[in-house]
């Protein structure tokens, strides 16, 4: 079964390139527009992995993520920091790995693969 | 909660975390946000030449000058004044400390927002430890919350779900009690009240014992309990928690293990001369160390 890859992002475009990207590489993929309904498709979805965005217009990246790590099945979903923001690596201190916009699509799937594979 | 916010900028790189959360208060909150930049000081009374403050250049002051500052500052945050629903651009001519104080009261700001930076440029910021002038003459002055944000990674806002209020007992600390009560009741946010049990000033030259640190933790939890606790006025969304250590650090850290959005603390200092008195030490670290927005509360006037 394809691990499946989620992604929290306001911006469409990225939630449809990333989406391409990740099924194109053999993953399932779902995705939330913000951090206030992410936990909501988390707990349906079940990711393997999670790709969050800092800034959205409701619910910020750090904001759910200290709703996820609150929850003891989901707190060791590795998140990779998607953001446009500087010093994300503050903004999410236990994230898997932090990637700036615009980003290097291989890097982000090599990061990916080893996080998840 | 907020509906009058003073964002006090110099438009410079330096205010831009401070940026992002004074325009994300206005909108989360329904605020009235009062964008303000002191353009410089006037060379000699009435003089129409003024010291710019962030060239150090004079410059002559005539309505040219004036919009092209406005201009400036429409530009830096074009994209954030595009979201604002209530927003007003001011530009002034004097010294920095005492047209923001003068703004805040002419509008009677619930909070003024700045950035923080110290007397010195770049990487010296964090070998000194100290913050700007500016910054530490509004929040010893003001009569509002001062909230400041010194670092990218304090500025990630998106509203107030965790509040820690740092308390040393002191009778300032009392006003910022009752204003992070009220944030938390009001915003509908955790509050956690934390004391850091200062282990390097309880016996200068001799260590003390684990037994004696615990039972001093054990005594500042209580003390908490009688003069917090007991005022919380029904409210139950809190936690109590006492660390020892070095102050700043015990806070910085806790506040980053709670994953605060904000730090509410009064500035104490132990200087009794206004005049020499800077705002306290330990505050002036968690400022600049955070990893959230600190705020600052010195008189009870506005809460």
């Amino acid at each position: 079964m394809a691990k499946k890859i989620m992604i929290i992002d306001d911006d469409p475009d990225i939630v449809t390139y990333l989406t391409d990207l990740f099924t194109d590489s053999g993953y399932a993929t779902c995705s939330a527009a913000d951090g206030a309904q992410a936990l909501d498709v988390v707990k349906a979805e079940r990711p393997d992995c999670i790709t969050l965005d800092i800034e959205m217009p409701d619910e910020w990246g750090p904001r759910f993520y200290r709703k996820l790590s609150q929850e003891p099945e989901f707190r060791k979903i590795p998140v990779i920091v998607i953001s446009g923001l500087n010093a994300t690596k503050y903004a999410v201190p236990k994230a898997a790995a932090n990637f700036s916009k615009p980003f290097d699509r291989e890097e982000l799937l090599a990061t990916v693969r080893q996080i998840v594979d | 909660m907020f509906k009058n916010i003073l964002f006090a900028t110099s438009a410079s790189p330096a205010c831009d975390d401070a940026a992002r959360v004074a325009f994300d208060m206005a909108r989360r909150y329904g605020a009235r946000l009062r964008v303000f930049h002191v353009l410089g000081a006037p060379t000699r009374a009435f003089s129409q030449l003024v010291v710019d403050m962030r060239t150090g250049e004079e410059v002559s002051l005539d309505d040219n000058y004036l919009d092209l500052v406005r201009e400036e500052l429409k530009t830096t945050y074009a994209k954030q004044l595009a979201e604002c629903a209530d927003c007003t651009i001011d530009t002034v001519v004097g010294f920095t400390h005492r047209e923001i104080l003068r703004a805040a009261r002419e509008m009677d700001a619930d909070c003024i927002v700045m950035g923080a930076s110290d007397d010195s440029e770049g990487p010296r910021t964090y070998h000194k430890g100290v913050t700007g002038s500016t910054l530490q003459r509004v929040a010893k002055a003001a009569r509002c919350p001062v909230l400041t944000v010194a670092r990218p990674s304090a500025s990630y806002w998106g509203g107030v779900s965790n509040i820690v209020f740092g308390t040393d007992f002191s009778r300032a600390s009392d006003s910022a009690f009752r204003f992070a009560l009220k944030a938390a009741r009001e915003l509908g946010a955790e509050l956690n009240i934390f004391h850091a049990l200062d282990i390097s000033s309880l016996a200068s030259s001799v260590a003390l014992s684990q037994d004696e640190i615990e039972e001093k933790v054990i005594q500042a939890r209580d003390r908490i309990r009688a003069k917090y606790v007991a005022n919380l006025e029904g409210f139950t969304n809190y936690e109590v928690e006492v660390w020892e250590g070095v102050p700043y650090v015990e806070i910085v850290k806790f506040a980053r293990e709670k994953q605060a959005d904000l730090i509410v603390m009064a500035h104490n200092t132990r200087e009794l001369d206004p005049e020499r008195a800077r705002i306290g030490s330990t505050v002036e670290q968690v400022i600049l160390r955070a990893n959230c927005p600190v705020l600052s509360v010195n008189r009870p006037d506005k809460i």
